[in-house]
């Protein structure tokens, strides 16, 4: 029997390894991306633990946006779009607009208004809404044949699947979580890793190492 | 289409070929920045950069991919609710003094920060240079969200950037 990752499709192979997996111990991490145990299917058959029903539906009505705002983008839309144009103009090399497009992000970000309750189990379940949402939106670009919103379902879920299973780490592990060791962002897809050096190739995007970027310890006050 | 070449300083190991292979001393600049007013575009040096380190990019880009607008709207809605994470994450970061949590949020604001740039590229913005940017930018400078909406930055991003329709 074989399971495979399903955020970096690392393929555990019991008869390869020797230990089946059911016996590998709840703490083993695929030795790729470090994604948790319960981020591993098993090959071809259908993954009956995955549909989570009860965090699902109460949580997707939370994040929608009437479709009648279309034209109306909120900050947070806008910030993200001003810090996309900015990298697309660093792709051209034109280093004064990615300067201009980066200070309007900065804008946005600021004048984003707080979302009330933030907490982590609250993260938790709006990071599952997404991993769910993820089949439908890529049921639509494949039926408009958009490669490129598939692409990004593609790589989106994977780094979503990450940050959720991160999340639910946090709340099983508390802070030992990152004791000793550094957290990693890949700048290309999003993918976040823990360990003390990024991998060699990102997991998701297989960009290389020094695409990732370490998230620093809080500056002391 | 006309072309000029740029360097890519991350790749460059500098010092050597592409000074001696440019007909108009373009790529002989203090800054390593290959200079756009004298380059003619014969690519010389791009073709003989021993670490690939030069491109020839088109001055006019082309048109965008035109959108759907239903896959723009779903898009959209995704986006929200990544900007929804990334605001939760980083104001859960800033009330926290644990030093897990914190680099833990930080992390996750900023892989949310890429994911929805990721989709707002998809959902009709990819190109700075489009109609669409222009159309919003536009927008911004007649209604402001708030009095102190940087204007002149969005006023110079439409000078620099002709709208290519
Ligand atoms: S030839 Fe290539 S690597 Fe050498 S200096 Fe020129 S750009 Fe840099
Ligand atoms: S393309 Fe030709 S003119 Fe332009 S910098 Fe390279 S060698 Fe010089």
């Amino acid at each position: 029997m074989k399971y495979i990752c399903s955020i970096c499709g690392y393929i555990y192979d019991e008869a390869a390894e020797g230990t089946p997996f059911e016996a590998l111990p709840a703490d083993w991490k695929c030795p790729l991306c470090k994604a948790a145990k319960t981020d591993f299917k098993p090959e071809a058959a259908p993954a009956p633990e995955d549909t989570a029903p009860q965090t699902a539906t109460a949580d997707t009505a939370t994040n929608t946006v009437p479709e009648a705002d279309l034209k109306k983008l909120s900050a947070g839309q806008l910030a993200a779009l001003c810090s996309n144009l900015a990298r697309g103009c660093e792709k051209m090399y034109k280093e004064e607009e990615a300067g201009l497009f980066r200070e309007l992000a900065a804008y946005f970000t600021k004048i984003t208004p707080a979302i009330p309750d933030a907490d982590v189990e609250k993260l938790a379940s709006l990071l599952q809404g997404d991993i769910n949402s993820y089949d439908s939106i890529r049921a639509q670009a494949d039926a408009l044949k958009d490669r490129g919103a598939a692409r990004v379902c593609v790589w989106g879920e994977k780094v979503t699947r990450m940050l959720s299973s991160l999340v639910t780490r946090y709340l099983h592990d508390g802070e030992s979580l990152l004791a000793g060791t550094d957290i990693w962002v890949c700048t290309a897809c999003g993918f976040v890793y823990i360990g003390e050096t990024p991998p060699e190739l990102c997991p998701v995007c297989k960009v290389p190492d020094w695409k990732f970027e370490k998230i620093e310890r809080r500056a002391k006050a | 289409m006309k072309r000029v070449a740029v360097r890519n300083l991350r790749l460059c190991t500098k010092d050597c070929i592409c000074l001696y292979v440019c007909p108009t001393g373009a790529t002989d600049t203090e800054n390593s920045i290959i200079d756009v007013e004298k380059c003619i575009g014969c690519e010389n040096c791009a073709l003989a950069c021993p670490s690939s380190a030069i491109s020839m990019v088109p001055l006019e880009y082309p048109k965008q991919q035109p959108k759907d607008d239903a896959m723009v709207a779903t898009l959209n809605t995704l986006a929200q609710s990544k900007a929804d994470q990334e605001k939760m994450a980083l104001q859960i970061a800033g009330g926290t003094s644990k030093d897990s949590l914190y680099r833990l949020m930080k992390a996750i604001a900023k892989s949310e920060r890429i994911l929805a740039e990721d989709v707002m590229r998809e959902a009709g913005f990819m190109l700075p240079q489009s109609h669409n940017a222009h159309a919003i930018l536009e927008e911004l400078i007649e209604t402001p969200p708030t009095p102190d909406f940087p204007a002149e930055a969005a006023r110079k991003l439409m000078e620099n950037l002709p709208d290519n329709g």
